[in-house]
């Protein structure tokens, strides 16, 4: 099951070197050059992720945003450890990630918590018990439960739980131990519009308190300017970044009325004018454009 | 909490209730039937010695329970099962388990494990006896074999389905192998692993009584032969009815620990609140 390590010829000292002097100190993750090739039985090699290079500094809310299928969850499972890189390579504080990263928390697009688990040990899953004690991991799972608001569901089984439950407690089950990146893969994808809403309010809220680094894949355009610090637009196969927006909106954000708020309207511009050249190549390609925006 | 199904229950539970009663009764009557008609057409249609009759079936196994010769049977078989079935799922499903780790053992060993698994394993029986004599050991052995490749088959296949980024989330989570391997993979294997457990108990009993219908000098396989020999007809029924309840017995064990093992999967009819 071992993964191959990320790095191929190039030495670690001799890339660091070629950095730019104005590096900050204070990234966490350094994604650079990186590419993704799969091999596919039947279109032969397909490139999902092209040239992609991106840094996130600790503390930041960085949106990933594209169509379906254009490589943006291979890309979080790059961070994580979780997927092979084809070329290029990822520093996660500083040191290339080889193998599973499990500094990192990753909250998936279907909650996945554990069915065989009730609440509480989902929640706790992560917390080390050569870390924490029992009562520190006890307050904590505690803690986050009722940050959820899912007390008095601590010892249902997830089939118990309804779909924006078991989303929350997929949630806090990533952020209870404190990794100091968590990584979100479209998780409120399936969800419906109000749950959607609601879930995106709590988590800019927690997200407040707790200041962790997150980086949240998404295809909905709105989502992705009311959540971020910045925007990370990638293209359709092969995946490149086209931009990265700065999001100049003011926090805390309400999410309900986020279309209200100064700076949506000036960012949600920009990244539409973004994707409608997109499209339009897309549409000018002669590709089915509906095959694609709503394969999802 | 509220729940949404008790409030129409009782107009649509009633009907039923008395449904399953109904179901019971019928069924009741048919297996009355059945033995009425055994009863009768013995000694009458047919000869006795062919087919008893239940109520020379009930006095045997009084007789046989009294002389203790029932349960010194019984027991022997009961030993052969007890320690056969026991080694064959454990080794069964570690089996299972270590080829859904590794690709390169399952590539290797699974060519070979099919090829004897397409061997009619009750075919082998008499070579256990040539290698472990007429004792308990060549059945153990018989018993071992048939609910080895059962619990294997269900385990690697469970292993082969399971989602793998339970694994990925648990192993990203810090997850230690001890807690992969017990708090992730054999919950989520688990509902496979107690249907191979389930499949294979009548197999293990079948294992058992075919060891000694071969060769051997005790056990309910050897009464069930001996009583046949001499046409003590009313004794071969005995020893089926003692196997019956062996594996009755055995499937009631089974439920409970799946009840148990799989609660996380029954208790879905609960509360659903949405958002």
């Amino acid at each position: 099951m071992k993964q191959p390590a990320p790095e191929s010829g190039s030495e670690p000292i001799a890339a660091a070197a070629h950095r730019p002097a104005t590096s900050r100190n204070n990234v966490v993750i350094e994604v650079e050059r990186v590419s993704k090739t799969f091999e596919t039985p039947r279109q032969g090699k397909v490139v999902a992720l092209e040239d992609i290079t991106i840094d996130v500094s600790y503390g930041e809310f960085v949106t990933v945003v594209g169509p379906s299928g254009c490589g943006k969850s291979t890309l979080l499972r790059m961070i994580a450890g979780l997927t092979p890189l084809s070329a290029g390579k990822i520093l996660y504080q500083g040191e290339p990630v080889r193998g599973l990263n499990t500094k990192v928390g990753y909250v998936p697009q279907e909650s996945k918590l554990f069915p065989w688990l009730t609440l509480e040990e989902n929640v706790g899953f992560g917390l080390d018990p050569r870390r924490y004690s029992r009562k520190e991991r006890e307050d904590r799972t505690h803690n986050f439960i009722k940050l959820a608001g899912l007390e008095g569901f601590e010892k249902h089984y997830p089939s118990q739980l309804s779909g924006g439950m078991a989303k929350r407690a997929s949630i806090i089950r990533a952020l209870v131990y404190e990794p100091a990146v968590i990584l979100m893969d479209e998780p409120f994808g399936p969800l419906d519009a109000q749950t959607r809403m609601i879930l995106q309010d709590e988590l800019l809220k927690i997200w407040e308190q707790k200041r962790q680094t997150i980086v949240f894949v998404t295809h909905d355009l709105v989502e992705a300017v009311a959540l971020a610090d910045r925007v990370a637009i990638v293209t359709h196969r092969p995946g490149r970044i086209k931009d990265i927006l700065k999001v100049p909106m003011d926090r805390p954000r309400n999410i309900f009325e986020i279309h209200r708020q100064k700076g949506f309207d000036e960012a949600y511009g920009r990244l539409w004018n973004i994707f409608r050249h997109e499209l339009k190549i897309r549409l000018d390609q002669g590709q089915s454009l509906d095959s694609q925006t709503l394969s999802r | 909490m509220p729940d949404s199904n008790s409030a129409g229950s009782p107009e649509v539970g009633r009907p039923y209730r008395a449904r399953g009663l109904w179901v019971n009764l019928v069924r009741l009557g048919v297996i009355g039937g059945f033995f009425l008609l055994w009863e009768i057409a013995s000694g009458r249609w047919i000869e006795p010695f062919l087919i008893s009759s239940p109520s020379r079936v009930f006095t045997s196994l009084i007789d046989n329970i009294q002389s203790g010769t029932l349960m010194e049977h019984s027991w022997v078989t009961f030993k052969e099962i007890g320690i056969g079935f026991p080694l064959g799922a454990l080794s069964g499903i570690a089996t299972g388990y270590l080829f859904g780790r590794s690709r390169t053992l399952a590539e290797i060993f699974e060519p070979i494990i099919m090829a004897i698994y397409g061997i009619p394993r009750t075919a082998l029986a008499p070579l256990f006896i040539v290698w472990l004599g007429i004792g308990i050991w060549s059945k153990v052995g018989v018993v071992f074999l048939l609910t080895f490749f059962l619990n294997f088959f269900n385990t690697y296949a469970g292993m082969k389905q399971m989602d793998q980024e339970y694994i990925d989330l648990a192993r990203l989570m810090g997850a230690s192998k001890w807690k992969l391997t017990f708090r992730v993979i054999f919950p989520a294997v688990s509902p496979y692993i107690l249907l191979g457990v389930k499949t294979s108990i009548p197999f293990a009993v079948i294992g058992a009584i075919v060891g000694e219908f071969i060769a051997a000098t005790e056990g309910i396989g050897f009464f069930i032969r001996l009583s046949a020999g001499v046409f003590k007809t009313a004794d071969v029924f005995v020893g089926i009815i003692v196997l019956m309840f062996m594996v009755i017995v055995m499937n009631k064990i089974a439920d409970l620990v799946e009840r148990r093992v799989l609660q996380w999967q029954t208790q879905t009819e609960h509360v659903q609140i949405q958002g």
